[in-house]
């Protein structure tokens, strides 16, 4: 499904070059749940930025269900975004000034599907989140974990390929945070979409079917549990 | 989307509500000031072309110009012309003065002309009482009076009216007409409805420098007025002892006027404009500070699959939305204006039909103009560094 070949990023700040990413290889199939850890500055961030097709590597191969997304051009990548990848992040940046069917709603909206289709989507998604009863809440009246289940709805409601995840549990408290993995697990399982995270937690991240570290600038460790 | 874009904005407008009205203010003052310029200008306009109709536009004004200021016109031959130039068919030699009268306790200052029998029709005065000066009127102390003027000397219990008496210096005269109100003309250097008209004689007695240097003159509907006033400069210039005669039509005054109003509208056109490109600069500024605090929002939008586009037609939304509401108070601010300014010079309202449209159509292009770069700096966020932003 995903497939990075030799993927290096630099980045120039002054006269040194930074590498933050080198030669990095990783194929990651359908319906797989990884996790990615590392120590800050290991490029966890502009890895999954350039998954994200938010960045771009400096040089490498990058497809997506085979095709070429690096050759896109800017709103041809807006597009491949919209239809193939869903995020999650850790502070959840919902628009604090739409409702949380509108939030939910906002990638379809972008795609041009009529409002009254994407409002039936958008609740159908927030149900399945288990937030039936509270549709037109403004972000301010949810809690933490609300607020990432409908930052989970907005990101599953266009049927991605791929859930990118930063830190989701990051910000939220044990017991809430367990319920927001609880719920990955359910839609990687149910609706069959790959679920990337990024986390800190060595007990999130012990929970993953596939678990990435990086280090150097490369995948240094591929552990896969059995199921 | 178009409905739930504009919602949106409105939204985002009103959740920043000070901003929003500061910018709206900016917009409103620029949109207001074009519309109330151009329709005083239409409402100058209009008064102009009434006073022409009022009085015609075969009317000619002649003065006799000499090294020491005004001249004197030979009042005999003067009044031959129409005798001797075809198509000049009326023709008032005047004079013109000026100084304090009283009646009745009542003291006012006022124009002076000594005129003659023909002044009525020429100046198309008419009488609400009495009669006008007559040929026989010659050092008989006979006053006609303006209805402004009369108006200002009676009291409740004394009005003038035929019969009244008017002191001027050490004259008295006796009122033998009043007339009616009349139209200001822009051709006369003196307005008939605020002055005291006597005859010629009678002016020399009373004013400080009695030349008879003025002359109104009427033009045969058939002939062409301007060929009439070269005529006239031509037939008085032999008879006059020193300096010279000008004769000017209504139609070259109409035209000096029409160039006149023409600059005058094109500079509050410039004014209206300097005020809108200041509004421009705060509804730029305003968009500016949202784009900066709403960078994350950006990211997100940009993450979740927006174009380019999206980003851009957001915040231009945005700023035609302010720039119309700012225009639609600003048509109303400057129609009130216009308004405000008819009543007090008591000029007749007219809106023009051009500025309506014309004023929310700038500003709304104004709003634009001037969103266009915010939005464009809005849309060319790193979407990384738009997310990352706190």
């Amino acid at each position: 499904m995903l497939e990075l070949t030799d993927i290096t990023k630099s980045f120039r700040t002054g006269p040194a070059e930074t590498i933050v990413l080198n030669d990095l290889t990783l194929h990651v199939g359908e319906r797989e749940f990884c996790s990615i850890m590392g120590g800050s500055g290991s490029g966890k961030s502009t890895l999954m930025n350039i998954i994200g097709l938010l960045d771009r590597p400096t040089r490498g191969q990058y497809r997506i269900a085979g095709e070429d997304v690096l050759a896109a051009p800017p709103d041809k990548q807006s597009a491949l975004r919209n239809r193939l990848i869903g995020f999650v992040f850790q502070s959840f940046f919902l628009l604090p000034r739409l409702n949380a069917w509108r939030n939910a709603a906002l990638p379809l909206m972008y795609r041009g599907t009529p409002e009254a289709e994407a409002r039936r989507q958008a609740c159908a998604m927030l149900e399945r989140v288990g937030l039936a009863d509270r549709m037109e809440h403004m972000p301010a009246m949810l809690s933490g974990g609300q607020k990432q289940r409908v930052a989970i709805a907005r990101a599953l409601v266009g049927q991605p390929k791929v859930l990118l995840a930063d830190e989701p549990t990051g910000a939220l408290d044990p017991k809430v945070a367990q319920e927001i993995m609880d719920l990955f697990l359910e839609v990687n399982r149910e609706l069959g979409v790959l679920v990337l995270i990024i986390t800190h937690d060595p007990h999130i991240a012990a929970q993953c079917p596939r678990q990435l570290r990086l280090g150097g600038g490369r995948i240094a460790q591929d552990l896969r549990m059995a199921a | 989307m178009i409905k739930q874009a504009i919602l949106e904005a409105v939204g985002n407008l009103l959740a920043s509500r000070q901003r929003s009205l500061l910018a709206l203010i900016g917009i409103m003052v620029g949109a207001g000031a074009v519309i109330a310029m151009l329709t005083v200008g239409a409402i100058a306009r209009e008064e102009t072309a009434r006073q022409f109709r009022a009085m015609g536009t075969d009317i000619l004004l002649i003065r006799a110009d000499s090294d020491q200021g005004l001249g004197n016109l030979p009042l005999a031959e003067t009044e031959a012309l129409p005798a001797q130039i075809r198509g000049l068919s009326l023709i008032a030699p005047f004079m013109l003065g000026g100084g304090q009268v009283s009646a009745e306790g009542q003291s006012r200052s006022t124009s002076f002309l000594g005129v003659t029998e023909s002044f009525a029709p020429v100046a198309r005065v008419r009488l609400a009482q009495g009669r006008f000066i007559s040929r026989h009127d010659r050092f008989e102390p006979f006053a006609v009076v303006g209805s402004a003027l009369a108006e200002q000397l009676s009291t409740p219990f004394n009005r003038i009216r035929v019969g009244s008496n008017i002191r001027v210096g050490r004259y008295v005269f006796t009122v033998i007409g009043v007339l009616e109100p009349s139209l200001p003309s822009p051709m006369m250097p003196a307005d008939v409805n605020d002055a005291l008209m006597v005859s010629i004689p009678n002016g020399r007695r009373i004013m400080s420098t009695p030349q008879l240097a003025w002359g109104v003159a009427r033009a045969a509907p058939d002939a062409d007025p301007d060929q009439v006033a070269r005529a006239i400069g031509t037939a008085l210039e032999p008879s006059m002892r020193e300096g010279r005669v000008q004769v000017q039509s209504a139609r070259a005054l109409l035209a000096g006027l029409a160039s006149q109003m023409r600059l005058f509208t094109l500079l509050l056109g410039a004014v209206g404009a300097i005020a809108l490109v200041l509004g421009g600069v705060g509804v730029m500024n305003i968009m500016l500070v949202s784009v900066q605090e709403r960078r994350r929002e950006i990211g997100v939008r940009l993450a979740i699959g927006a174009t380019r586009w999206n980003i851009q037609s957001l915040f231009l939304t945005e700023a035609a939305v302010l720039s119309l509401a700012g225009g639609a108070f600003g048509v109303l601010l400057g129609l009130a204006g216009a308004w405000g300014f008819a009543q007090m010079s008591g000029w007749a309202f007219v809106v023009s039909a051009t500025a309506i449209p014309l004023g929310a159509g700038v500003s709304i292009a104004t709003g634009l103009f001037f969103g266009f770069y915010p939005a464009v700096m809005a849309s060319r966020l790193d979407p990384i560094v738009a997310l990352r932003t706190e």
